[in-house]
């Protein structure tokens, strides 16, 4: 039973991470229709923005992280809407997938030849201890991921929820025309998706890294687990995407100590299978509406 | 009596396809105008015209003596013209009271304020009038998309007047509307006019609807008007008569 509930808490805080990842995942694609297969190699990158402010400019991990988060707000948010999305869009969703496929590449063989191509030591935001609550170990680096992807959570809901900006990115996301109709401005409303969904992404990044390690090959499970979070939840919802993200999380390492660690890889993709075979729309996804 | 609306010599063609050939008419203030005419008679079009969602080829659209021709539908909508929808758009996933707030143009203000101000950005009040005008009290937390076909349609209605519009242009209302429905929506319908005097124009397929609901009425037939008159005077006319039974 110990076992089963550290499992379940580590499995939870790597889930909380794909959820960052798999909401940022869903709010493109509501707001703009943008399905971003780069989205692992944008949790991949901001790791790398910190290390070379740590490494080449000798800055403390805190600035560090501030300057990862904004550097993706630019790059993975303003440059990536007006570069890549806008002109492609026109053309339709495919040669914006296609064209987001060519930049997962461009971004991970980048890190590869500017950065390193080994896997790089990442700080932690917590402490390394390890408490002891009714005989189960608790990490409290475990804990702390929760807490701030929690966080995260939490205040976007808030900013979406409970905001007239959100209300305007909902409408945004709902029916466009109209929205544009009403005076609502959609573009920076779509912006706004972007930019979220790269600070989601640089959350993701400095939670996950001193996990895994800092690697240019990190997205591509890192991607998966967004990608098979966002669908098995329900790629129209944003509370789809979080329950998708914790459930992938969970069962990914519940079936690494009671399956095999082989195949751990392979039971969210049956997750997605049974999902796609049985309920299309997602756990919680509706049938041919949007929303964030 | 003032014009608020005045349409000059609009014509519309697609290619080799003259939808709507030179059509002008006036709408005065507190007037319910309904234009009717066939299918493909051009009256879709005239309406996107008007509202700036078509270029109109040639011709001028004035509001309020002003010239507004070329404007985007979002320019006019600030200049208080609003709109309803032939094929339904309401926000199906805000509450209804939501997408009245949404209709109350909530976007006017700054940033700082459109985060961390009043949720309701000071339209609640109104919101919850009109909800109470259209009667839709026990549905005002309920999603839109959740509602009935004609009472997503009372809310599209609803939508239109939240921001104080000096004229509204409804776009099929009575469309796929029960018939209880319908005696409810023209009698609000009518009600808002008396109060509001804003200024109505309807396109409308259902005679019976717009016969009960309009002062005047104008009816077009291959892009052209054909008849103008009292409901009463239009439906005797033989020219309307024929255009709608057939050559």
């Amino acid at each position: 039973m110990a076992d089963f509930l550290q499992l379940l808490i580590s499995g939870l805080a790597t889930g909380a991470i794909y959820a960052l990842a798999a909401i940022g995942f869903t709010l493109l694609w509501q707001t703009s229709q943008t399905i971003n297969f780069a989205q692992g190699e944008f949790v991949m990158l901001p790791a790398f923005f910190a290390l070379v402010a740590m490494t080449w400019l000798g800055l403390p991990f805190a600035v560090a992280v501030v300057i990862a988060i904004v550097c993706s707000m630019l790059v993975l948010g303003l440059m990536f809407k007006v570069v890549v999305v806008q002109p492609l869009i026109k053309q339709g969703v495919l040669p914006l997938v296609i064209s987001t496929i060519a930049l997962s590449v461009l971004l991970k063989e980048g890190v590869k030849d500017v950065y390193s191509a080994e896997a790089q030591p990442f700080p932690t935001l917590f402490p390394d201890v390890t408490l002891s609550v009714a005989g189960v170990a608790v990490s409290l680096a475990q804990v702390g991921v929760l807490v701030v992807a929690f966080g995260t959570i939490v205040a976007l809901q808030w900013f979406l929820g409970a905001t007239r900006i959100g209300r305007q990115m909902q409408a945004t996301a709902q029916n466009p025309t109209v929205a544009r109709i009403l005076g609502v401005p959609v573009e920076r409303m779509i912006l706004y998706t972007f930019l979220i969904n790269a600070v989601l992404a640089a959350m993701a990044s400095i939670l996950i890294s001193p996990i895994y390690l800092a690697k240019f090959s990190n997205g591509e499970s890192l991607g998966l687990a967004a990608f098979v979070a966002a669908i098995v939840g329900g790629f129209n919802q944003v509370r789809g995407a979080i329950v998708g993200g914790l459930l992938i999380g969970v069962v990914d390492n519940l079936a690494a100590a009671y399956v095999s660690t082989s195949y751990r890889q392979a039971v969210p993709l049956i997750l997605l299978v049974a999902i796609i075979l049985f309920r299309p729309q997602g756990l919680l996804g509706r049938r041919e509406e949007r929303a964030v | 009596m003032t014009a608020v609306l005045e349409v000059r010599d609009i014509a519309k063609s697609f290619g080799g396809v003259h939808a709507v050939q030179g059509v002008s008419f006036d709408v005065h203030e507190g007037e319910i105008l309904g234009i009717i005419g066939p299918n493909g008679s051009g009256k879709s079009t005239l309406f996107n015209c008007i509202l700036g969602q078509l270029a109109p080829t040639r011709g001028e659209v004035r509001i309020d003596g002003r010239n507004v021709s070329g404007k985007r539908p979002s320019e006019l909508n600030r200049l208080g013209i609003s709109r309803t929808f032939q094929l339904l758009q309401v926000f199906p996933q805000l509450t209804v009271r939501e997408n009245l707030i949404l209709a109350g143009q909530e976007h006017k203000g700054s940033r700082l304020g459109r985060l961390f101000g009043a949720r309701d950005a000071g339209l609640g009040a109104a919101a919850d009038r009109m909800i109470d005008f259209f009667r839709l009290g026990h549905l005002a937390h309920e999603n839109a998309g959740g509602l009935s076909y004609g009472q997503q349609k009372l809310l599209d209605a609803a939508m239109a007047f939240m921001a104080g519009p000096r004229l509204v242009l409804l776009d099929e209302p009575a469309g796929g509307v029960n018939l209880t429905m319908l005696a409810s929506l023209k009698e609000r319908l009518q009600a808002i006019n008396r109060e509001t005097r804003a200024t109505f124009v309807v396109i409308e397929h259902n005679m019976e609807f717009v016969m009960a609901l309009c002062s005047r009425i104008i009816v077009l037939a291959e892009g052209r008007i054909i008849a103008e008159g009292e409901p009463a005077a239009v439906r005797r006319d033989p020219k309307v008569i024929e255009a709608y039974l057939g050559h």
